[in-house]
C-alpha cells in the first residue's frame, strides 16, 4: 500500500508539469494580458501601461516567462496577483477558510441527504416514496444551480426572509463568537444546499440503484436463506457493496471542496476560491490563475489516489498489494 | 392532464432559465466591457459649501446607519495612491478625502488646503489646521510629501505617476538621481511651495492631491505598501467615517469619526455591503440596502418599488462609433491618416445621420442617456452648446443625399451602394464581445441603420481584451468601431485627440485642432481665464463635429437608487456631496 501510494505520489510530477505547461500556455494565449483593462486618460497613461508590461516581463518569449514562473513556483514563491497586488499565497489563504467551509457544510448535507434518501429509496423501491424521491431527485438535477440559487434568494430570502442573500457572515459581529460562528452557519446553509443539490440528486440515485441491484445477488439470497435478518443484510452485506461507487466520486468531491462553485458563490455573494478564480481569468491575473490551477490539480490528483486507496478499504477484492 | 400540466410547468421553467440567464450575464458583463466609461475622478463625494453645511446639519437628523450597497466586489486597495477600480474609489470617498475638491461645475476649490500662485508654475498650499487622521494624528505637509515621493518612488506599482510627474525634480527622483523631490519646498508643517516643471492652465487639477498618513506607513517598503493592512484591512484617512471592520470581498463597517474637522457626521456609520446584481431589486425592496448605484437595466423596476426613490445625475462618458483613418507609428509616436476607405467626410456624414441615436438610447439603455454631439459630455463645463455645433439628426433622407453627392450610388442593383470607382463597398463594424448578449444586438441594430440607407455593413464581434488591442495596433479588420471614454474633471482631451497620442483611436490627425489643444493649456494664451480656456475647447469641438472622425452616440446617466429614509444625499456631475451630510429620517 506504502509503496502503491509512494510510486502514485511521484506519478503526479510529471503529469503536474504538463498541466502547468499547458495551462500557462493557454492562459498566455488568450488575448490581452491584465493591463488591457487599465486603458483610462483620467487615471494613467500609456507609458504606465508600457512600463508595467516590460515590468511584469510580458514583453519576454513565452518560454522564459514560462520558466520563470516554475522557477518561483517550485520555491515557493507563487507570485503577486497583479489585480489585487497581494502575494497570491496571502489571496488564496483569505478565500480559502470559506471555500472550504461552504464545501464541508454542502458535502455533509449531500451525504446525510443522499444515504438517507438512498437507502429508503433503495430498500423500497418502486413505492411512492421512492417516486417522490426519484421526481426530487431529477429536478435536482434538471435545474442548473444559478437558477436553484436565484430562487433561492427569491423565496428564502427575500419572501420568507429566512435566510441572508449575501455575504458569508455578518460583517458586524466579532469573530470567534458563538454568534459570529452561528451568523457563518445561517449565512452558508443556502449555498452549500444549492451547491449540493445536484451531488445529492446523483448520489442517491447511484445508492438507490447498487443497493437494488446488490439485493437481488446471490449472496443476499443465501444470507436471507441462512435467516440472517434484514436490517443486517442491508446494512452490513449490501451497503458495504453499494457504497463503492460513491467512493470513487469522494475523489473529486476533494478537488470541489476547494473549487466550490464559481456560479454559487458569486449570486450569494460568497467570497471564495471559485469566485477569485473566475475573476482572475477575466483579469488576466496569470499568477493567481495558475496558483488556482495548479492547487485544483494536485487536489484531483490527490483525490483519486485517495479514492483508489479507499477502494481497497470497503472492497477486500481490490486490495492493491500487500 | 397530468402529463400536460407538467409538461407546461418544465417549459415555463425552461423560459424563465433562458430569461435569468441572459439577464445574469448581461449585467455583469457591462462594467469591464466599457472601456472606461464610468471614470471616477477620485474627488466625488467631497463637494460641499460651507454655509449650507452648517444649515444642513442643523436640520439634519442625528443617528442612523446607512447600508451602502455596491453590486461588484471591491478589490481591497483601499488607499487613494494604489486603488484600482471604481467601487474601491466609491468605498474610499466614504472615509478619506483630498487637499481640492470640485464643484458642481468640476472647478476646484480647497477643501483640506487653499493654494496660492502668481505663475501657475509655483503655489504655495496652506493647509488647514487641527485636521485628524483616524488614528489621531494631526495632518501636515510632510503627508502629502510621503504621498507624492510614494507614487515617484521606482518601487511604486499604481498607475498615478502621471500624476506627479509635472513636479519638478519627481523624474529624477524616480530614476534615483535625487534624493528628495527638488519641487516640493516644506516651509512648516502647515505650508509647501510645489514647483511644476513649467506653467500649465491645468497643473492644478492634475497634480495628485491626497495625503497618506506618514506615520501609519512608516517603516513599511514602497513595494510592500499596496499588499499591507494600511492599505488592505485598516486603512486609516482624514474623512467623516473610519473603518471598523473589512470583511474582504463582502463587507466594509464604517463609524462616525468625531474628529472629524468639519464636525461629526449625523450618521453613526455606514455599512458597505457586497450584494450580487440578481439581488438588487430584491435587496431594494426590502430595505436592506439604502443607496446603490443602477444598471440602467434594473432602474425600471426599483422606479416601481414605494419604498426606494432613483435619482439620475449627469455622467462624464460618452459612446462612439469611430472610424479608422490612419495609422499609428510607435516608433515615432506619429499619426499618418493613410486610410482612404472612410477618408471621405461626407461618408461619415451620411454615416452619422442614418442613426436614430435616441431609439437606440432607448432601447439598450432604458432611456438614461441622451445623444451626444461631440467629444465632450454636455454636463461638463468646456461643453459647447449643441446650437454651435454640427449636428447629426437622424435623417435617413438626407444620408441617401450625401452618400448620392460623395459618389456613392447603386450601380449593380443590389441594394446597396458601391464606391465611386464602383467597386463592392462594405462597412465593417466592430464591437467588442463579453458574455453579455445585448452588446451583438445594440451593434447589429446600428449596422441596420446604416443597411436602412443602402450602405452594406457587416458586423464583427471581438473578445473585448482582443478588442482594444487590435485598434490600438491598427489591425487592418477594424475599421469602423464602437468605444467609450470618459472625461474628468480636467478637461484637457490632447491624451485622446493629439497627434501623436497611442490613444487617438480613430487616427485623427489635424494640426489645427493639435493648435487649439495646446493654446487651450498655454498660460500665455488663456493664463487664468477659464472663459478663454472655454472658448478654444468650443472652437475645437466645432471642428471635430465638422470633420466627424466618430459619430457621436450617447452620453449616459449615473442612476443611484435611494431610500426613501435616507436625507440630504444630493448630487451633481461630480458626485455626491459629502457623506457627513447624509442623514437617516428616523
Amino acid at each position: 500500500m506504502l509503496k502503491y501510494t509512494i510510486r502514485r505520489i511521484i506519478g503526479m510530477i510529471p503529469m503536474l508539469l504538463l498541466i502547468s505547461f499547458v495551462v500557462f500556455l493557454l492562459a498566455k494565449a488568450m488575448p490581452g494580458d491584465s493591463l488591457s483593462g487599465e486603458i483610462d486618460p483620467n487615471n494613467t497613461d500609456p507609458e504606465y501601461i508600457e512600463e508595467m508590461r516590460e515590468r511584469l516581463g510580458y514583453n519576454d518569449p513565452i518560454i522564459v516567462q514560462y520558466f520563470r514562473w516554475v522557477g518561483g513556483f517550485t520555491q515557493g514563491d507563487f507570485g503577486k496577483s497583479t489585480r489585487y497586488k497581494v502575494p497570491v499565497a496571502d489571496l488564496v489563504a483569505e478565500r480559502i477558510p470559506n471555500t472550504i467551509f461552504l464545501g464541508v457544510t454542502s458535502l455533509v448535507i449531500t451525504y446525510i441527504l443522499a444515504f438517507a434518501m438512498g437507502i429508503y429509496a433503495g430498500r423500497k423501491p418502486y413505492t411512492f416514496g421512492d417516486n417522490i424521491i426519484g421526481g426530487l431527485n431529477y429536478l435536482g438535477l434538471a435545474i442548473p444551480s444559478f437558477i436553484a440559487a436565484v430562487f433561492a434568494i427569491y423565496f428564502f430570502s427575500f419572501n420568507l426572509g429566512w435566510i441572508p442573500y449575501s455575504g458569508s457572515v455578518d460583517p458586524t459581529l466579532q469573530p470567534g463568537t458563538f454568534d459570529y460562528w452561528l451568523s457563518r452557519i445561517h449565512h452558508v446553509i443556502m449555498p452549500a444546499i444549492v451547491l449540493g443539490a445536484l451531488a445529492t440528486a446523483s448520489y442517491t440515485q447511484f445508492l438507490r440503484n447498487d443497493i437494488i441491484e446488490n439485493s437481488r445477488k446471490d449472496f443476499v439470497r443465501t444470507a436471507r436463506a441462512k435467516g440472517t435478518p434484514t436490517s443486517k443484510i442491508y446494512n452490513v452485506h449490501i451497503m458495504r457493496n453499494s457504497i463503492i461507487p460513491l467512493v470513487t466520486f469522494l475523489g473529486f468531491d476533494i478537488a470541489t471542496l476547494i473549487s466550490g462553485a464559481i456560479i454559487t458563490e458569486t449570486i450569494f455573494t460568497y467570497p471564495g476560491i471559485g469566485q477569485l478564480f473566475l475573476q482572475s481569468v477575466t483579469n488576466r491575473d496569470y499568477p493567481t490563475l495558475m496558483v488556482i490551477t495548479m492547487m485544483l490539480s494536485t487536489l484531483t490528483l490527490v483525490g483519486n489516489l485517495i479514492a483508489d486507496i479507499l477502494y481497497g478499504v470497503v472492497d477486500p477484492r481490490i486490495r492493491l498489494d500487500s | 392532464m397530468k402529463k400536460k400540466s407538467l409538461l407546461l410547468m418544465l417549459t415555463l421553467l425552461l423560459v424563465l432559465s433562458a430569461f435569468l440567464a441572459a439577464c445574469s450575464s448581461g449585467e455583469n458583463a457591462e462594467e469591464p466591457a466599457e472601456n472606461d466609461t464610468e471614470t471616477e475622478t477620485p474627488d466625488d463625494g467631497t463637494e460641499d459649501e460651507g454655509s449650507e453645511d452648517d444649515e444642513a446639519s442643523g436640520e439634519a437628523q442625528q443617528g442612523g446607519t446607512l447600508t451602502y450597497g455596491v453590486d461588484s466586489a471591491p478589490e481591497g486597495l483601499f488607499n487613494w495612491a494604489f486603488y484600482g477600480i471604481v467601487t474601491d474609489a466609491d468605498i474610499l470617498a466614504l472615509f478619506d478625502e483630498g487637499l481640492i475638491q470640485y464643484d458642481e461645475n468640476l472647478a476646484p476649490e480647497p477643501n483640506l488646503a487653499t493654494w496660492e500662485t502668481e505663475d501657475n508654475q509655483t503655489f504655495t498650499f496652506t493647509f488647514e489646521e487641527g485636521v485628524m487622521w483616524h488614528d489621531g494624528v494631526e495632518l501636515t505637509v510632510h503627508d502629502w510629501v510621503f504621498a507624492l515621493e510614494t507614487i515617484a518612488d521606482p518601487d511604486y506599482d499604481g498607475p498615478r505617476f502621471a500624476n506627479v510627474q509635472t513636479i519638478e525634480g519627481a523624474q529624477a527622483y524616480r530614476d534615483g538621481e535625487a534624493d528628495s523631490i527638488s519641487g516640493l519646498n516644506v516651509i512648516d508643517d502647515y505650508n509647501i511651495e510645489v514647483t511644476f516643471d513649467k506653467a500649465r492652465v491645468n497643473n492644478l487639477v492634475n497634480v495628485w492631491a491626497y495625503p497618506m498618513s506618514r506615520a501609519q506607513f512608516e517603516g513599511i517598503p514602497v513595494a510592500e505598501m499596496s499588499a499591507s493592512e494600511q492599505v488592505r484591512t485598516k486603512p486609516v484617512g482624514l474623512g467623516p467615517f473610519k473603518v471598523d471592520s473589512i470583511t474582504p470581498g463582502e463587507a466594509v463597517i464604517m463609524t462616525r469619526f468625531d474628529d472629524y474637522w468639519k464636525g461629526p457626521a449625523n450618521l453613526d456609520g455606514i455599512n458597505v455591503q457586497v450584494i450580487d446584481n440578481t439581488t438588487t431589486v430584491g435587496a431594494l425592496g426590502n430595505g436592506d440596502i439604502d443607496m446603490i448605484s443602477l444598471q440602467p437595466v434594473n432602474g425600471e423596476e426599483v422606479e416601481a418599488l414605494d419604498n426606494v426613490e432613483v435619482v439620475t445625475y449627469p455622467g462624464l462618458s460618452y459612446y462612439y462609433v469611430g472610424f479608422k483613418l490612419g495609422t499609428f507609428n510607435s516608433e515615432t509616436n506619429e499619426i499618418v491618416e493613410d486610410k482612404e476607405k472612410y477618408a471621405d467626410v461626407n461618408l461619415r456624414k451620411a454615416m452619422a445621420h442614418a442613426i436614430d441615436r435616441q431609439t437606440w438610447i432607448d432601447a439598450f439603455f432604458f432611456g438614461y442617456g441622451s445623444p451626444v454631439n461631440g467629444p465632450v459630455p454636455s454636463s461638463h463645463w468646456i461643453a459647447a452648446d449643441p446650437e454651435e455645433l454640427a449636428t447629426y439628426d437622424y435623417d435617413p433622407e438626407k444620408a441617401k443625399e450625401l452618400l448620392a453627392e460623395a459618389g456613392y450610388e447603386d450601380t449593380n442593383g443590389d441594394g446597396f451602394v458601391e464606391d465611386p470607382n464602383g467597386e463592392e463597398f462594405v462597412a465593417k463594424f466592430s464591437h467588442y464581445a463579453t458574455g453579455n448578449p445585448t452588446f451583438e444586438t445594440r451593434a447589429q441594430a446600428i449596422v441596420q441603420f446604416w443597411q436602412e440607407v443602402g450602405i452594406n455593413a457587416e458586423l464583427e464581434m471581438a473578445e473585448v481584451n482582443l478588442y482594444y488591442d487590435m485598434i490600438e495596433k491598427d489591425d487592418p479588420s477594424i475599421e469602423t468601431f464602437f468605444g467609450g471614454w470618459g472625461t474628468g474633471a480636467d478637461p484637457d482631451p490632447t491624451a485622446l485627440w493629439g497627434s501623436d497620442q497611442l490613444w487617438n483611436y480613430p487616427r485623427y490627425k489635424n494640426e489645427e485642432s493639435d493648435k487649439l489643444l495646446a493654446d487651450a493649456l498655454d498660460i500665455e494664451i488663456v493664463g487664468d481665464d477659464q472663459e478663454a480656456r472655454k472658448d478654444l475647447y468650443v472652437e475645437w469641438q466645432k471642428m471635430i463635429a465638422e470633420d466627424v472622425p466618430m459619430i457621436f452616440i450617447a452620453q449616459l446617466e449615473e442612476i443611484v437608487a435611494l431610500s426613501s429614509r435616507v436625507e440630504n444625499v444630493e448630487y451633481d456631475v461630480s458626485g455626491a456631496n459629502s457623506p457627513h451630510e447624509w442623514s437617516i429620517a428616523q
